[in-house]
């Protein structure tokens, strides 16, 4: 069964790929509000990398960014809705 | 030793590249904005620094209320100076009641590289738009 590799069990993992690294970003600026916001969720969290796929290096630069963003009022610490 | 010693005083004399943001607050009048934006450049100028672009984004809606407040005129700005002029600079900034956050960043060769694409406005996209056919959407 587990030497199957058909097995609806054994489902082949999705390789995630940077998006930073993908485009060849060197800096991620905290001005582009809207690329920032495709990796929070509803709730203004940043996303893990485990669901992004972003690099390291990258998630780190990201997160500052957005940190940023957030303590200039571009993004929000938490979303509207939910205040 | 000597070359490291009069490497070490350059670059204590040597001028960076900043990037500095910050909010007015929007009690004042449209026509004060002016004002205030020439106070500050004159700030900098007056602390050794060179003020190489200004962009105001103007008002803008925050994401989240600010000391009571819903909007805030953004203006963005670079500059070159001493490293001894940012405190200064930022403490007057703090002490003015018409500023109501700033943001001072220090440029490096990787962030000087992207600015320059941003200029040329040939910033890799990190989501490429997919181009899809409405036309058989529409039928």
């Amino acid at each position: 069964m587990i030497k199957n590799p058909s097995h609806p069990k054994k489902s082949v993992r999705k390789v995630k790929q940077c998006k930073f690294t993908e485009a060849g970003l060197e800096y991620i600026d905290y001005k582009d509000v809207e690329t920032l916001q495709r990796f929070t969720n509803d709730q203004g969290k940043i996303l893990p990398r485990r669901v992004t796929g972003t690099s390291a290096k990258h998630q780190r630069q990201l997160t500052t960014a957005i940190k940023r963003a957030r303590f200039l009022g571009l993004m929000p610490y938490v979303a509207e809705n939910l205040r | 030793m000597t070359v490291f010693q009069t490497e070490n005083i350059q670059s204590k004399l040597m001028n960076s590249y900043y990037e500095l943001t910050y909010i007015i607050s929007p009690v004042l009048e449209d026509e004060q904005y002016p004002a205030v934006i020439q106070r500050i450049n004159d700030l900098i100028t007056s602390k050794g620094g060179t003020v190489e672009e200004v962009e105001e984004w103007g008002l803008r809606k925050f994401a989240y209320e600010m000391d009571k407040k819903q909007t805030g005129f953004y203006v963005n700005l670079y500059f070159e100076g001493p490293a001894t002029a940012i405190e200064s600079i930022e403490r007057a900034m703090r002490i003015d009641d018409e500023i109501m956050r700033y943001l001072t960043l220090k440029y490096d060769a990787k962030m000087k590289r992207h600015k320059e694409l941003v200029k040329k406005n040939a910033v890799p996209e990190v989501f490429p738009v997919i181009e899809e056919d409405d036309s058989e959407e529409d039928k």
